[in-house]
């Protein structure tokens, strides 16, 4: 007696619902089963690529930092904010699996928000030193630091676009009945709210030192 | 009373999704992008013609060596955006760069503007790193443009972008290399993939037969069905009804594009993550 044999004689109801089930299941792709699991991979995916963009601006700032220092040491305060903000900026981790948290995100985007305000004005005082400017030290770093800015504002954008693909697969049809039915534990994930540099508006105070 | 407030909450919801896409559908389409239609593509009508038939045949040449895609582009204006989206958004939509290196490059100029920029495909960006893109910026173009030479200083430009990659002679011929090979990838794997059809086929579709014969099938005796003119038994010793004729092959229908047509110009699918740097004069 064959395994094909005991098959035959055990065939029946549950069995046969089972068989057409491994048969359809191909099937069920097309019904928008996939569609959560793959945006919300998706928005991971950017959201690792935000997080690295920030860590390579962090990595830049301590040579940014002693390039300055070596030209215009008594900008102390404006040295130190930019260090303090740093620091304060890199302890707010965000993994993944936090990200439908809008609470962290929000502090973690104040923190490099914080961040990119201390470098602004450290990129102004700069303008008073022609020798720091000319230097070719600072181009390379301003180069980069340029660079990576923007490639922070691009990541930020496609995280944005993939943040925005996943909730609308948790609440639109097909895919809302899947989110019902299967992914319960699965949460819209917060995104950015504003435009980073337009949180920070310079100020500018004429009577500050009268 | 519950169920119309719900059957409203619901249709505000679609509502305001419905509102939210048309919004993202509208930003999208703010700012309409120039079409791509060579390798030089002057909008605003800046580079003679001359200069731009040679650096069409001096871009198209260095692709055929390095399947690096250099675009040069000049636009009228930006119609008040910053040039830094606008060139990612260009870079994306024209897909410039072979898809697995992301190798391309883009040259933009928006004249009214005053705003130049090289946009830098994430393929290239150890190669033709920021520094290397602001240094060409501030000391070839800026001087040119500002004389009034929109033609020199971008085919200078290009050359000095030239000279960067080839700089890396290396790493340059390895990426052609790489290139070739995903090329040639699909000839070498037609014996395997007529393999995997025919094997597949006859013995995937036998089984699945096997499977699905009761499923679907007329039984007409014990452990005998027909399905589709076919008797299949299923007992110990032999099955009486082979499948003779079984049609169950399964062709994947997969569209190989070949990539390279050397007369009409077309982004190989790259994409950019905002490398390069920008400037103005």
């Amino acid at each position: 007696m064959t395994a094909r044999s005991v098959m035959a004689g055990t065939i029946s109801g549950p069995m046969r619902a089972l068989l057409f089930l491994l048969a359809a299941a191909p099937l069920l792709a097309g019904c928008g089963y996939n569609t959560i699991p793959t945006n919300e991979e998706r928005a991971k995916a950017a959201w690792s690529e935000v997080l690295n963009q920030y860590q390579r601006r962090a990595d830049l700032i301590p040579n940014l930092v002693e390039t300055v220092k070596a030209f215009a040491a008594q900008e102390r305060e404006v040295l130190t904010a930019v260090v303090e903000a740093r620091a304060q900026a890199t302890s707010v981790q965000i993994p993944p699996e936090m990200l439908s948290n809008p609470e962290a995100l929000q502090a973690f985007q104040e923190g490099q928000a914080n961040l990119t305000g201390a470098l602004s004005r450290l990129l102004a005082v700069v303008e008073a030193y022609p020798d720091l400017k000319s230097s070719q030290n600072f181009l390379a770093l301003q180069a980069q630091l340029e660079g990576t800015e923007n490639r922070i504002a691009v990541a930020r954008r496609d995280y944005i676009e993939a943040v925005r693909a996943y909730n609308t697969s948790l609440r639109t049809f097909p895919s809302v009945l899947w989110a019902n039915l299967w992914f319960t534990d699965n949460k819209p994930f917060a995104t950015f709210t504003i435009d980073e540099d337009k949180m920070d508006v310079p100020k500018v105070d004429f009577n500050d030192k009268g | 009373m519950t169920y119309y407030s719900r059957q409203f909450r619901t249709g505000l919801l679609a509502a305001a999704i419905t509102l939210l896409l048309v919004t993202f559908a509208g930003f999208a389409a703010a700012q309409p992008l120039p079409a791509l239609t060579g390798r030089v593509i002057d909008n605003a009508g800046i580079i003679d013609a001359a200069t731009e038939s040679a650096l069409t045949a001096r871009l198209a040449a260095f692709e055929d060596r390095s399947s690096d895609q250099i675009v040069v582009a000049t636009i009228a204006n930006l119609g008040g955006e910053a040039i830094e989206p606008y060139a990612n958004r260009l870079f994306r939509a024209w897909g410039l760069g072979q898809a697995g290196e992301n190798n391309g490059i883009l040259l933009l100029v928006a004249v009214e503007d005053r705003r130049m920029r090289i946009e830098v495909g994430y393929g290239l960006e150890g190669t033709l790193t920021d520094l290397h893109t602001k240094l060409i910026i501030e000391n070839t173009m800026v001087p040119a443009f500002r004389a009034g030479d929109f033609s020199g200083g971008i085919s200078q430009a290009v050359e000095d972008i030239i000279l960067v990659l080839e700089g890396n002679a290396a790493e340059l011929e390895a990426r052609a290399e790489r290139y070739e090979e995903q090329r040639d990838v699909w000839w070498e794997s037609i014996p395997v993939i007529l393999f995997f059809i025919l094997w597949g086929g006859l013995f995937g579709g036998s089984i699945l037969f096997a499977i699905l014969a009761p499923v679907f099938g007329r039984k007409i005796g014990p452990g005998r069905y027909r399905w589709l003119g076919i008797n299949v038994s299923y007992g110990s010793s032999g099955s009486s009804g082979r499948s003779s004729s079984s049609g169950s092959s399964w062709s994947s229908g997969g569209s190989w594009s070949s990539s390279s047509s050397s007369s009409s110009f077309s982004g190989g699918g790259g994409s950019s993550g905002g490398g390069g740097s920008s400037g103005s004069w």
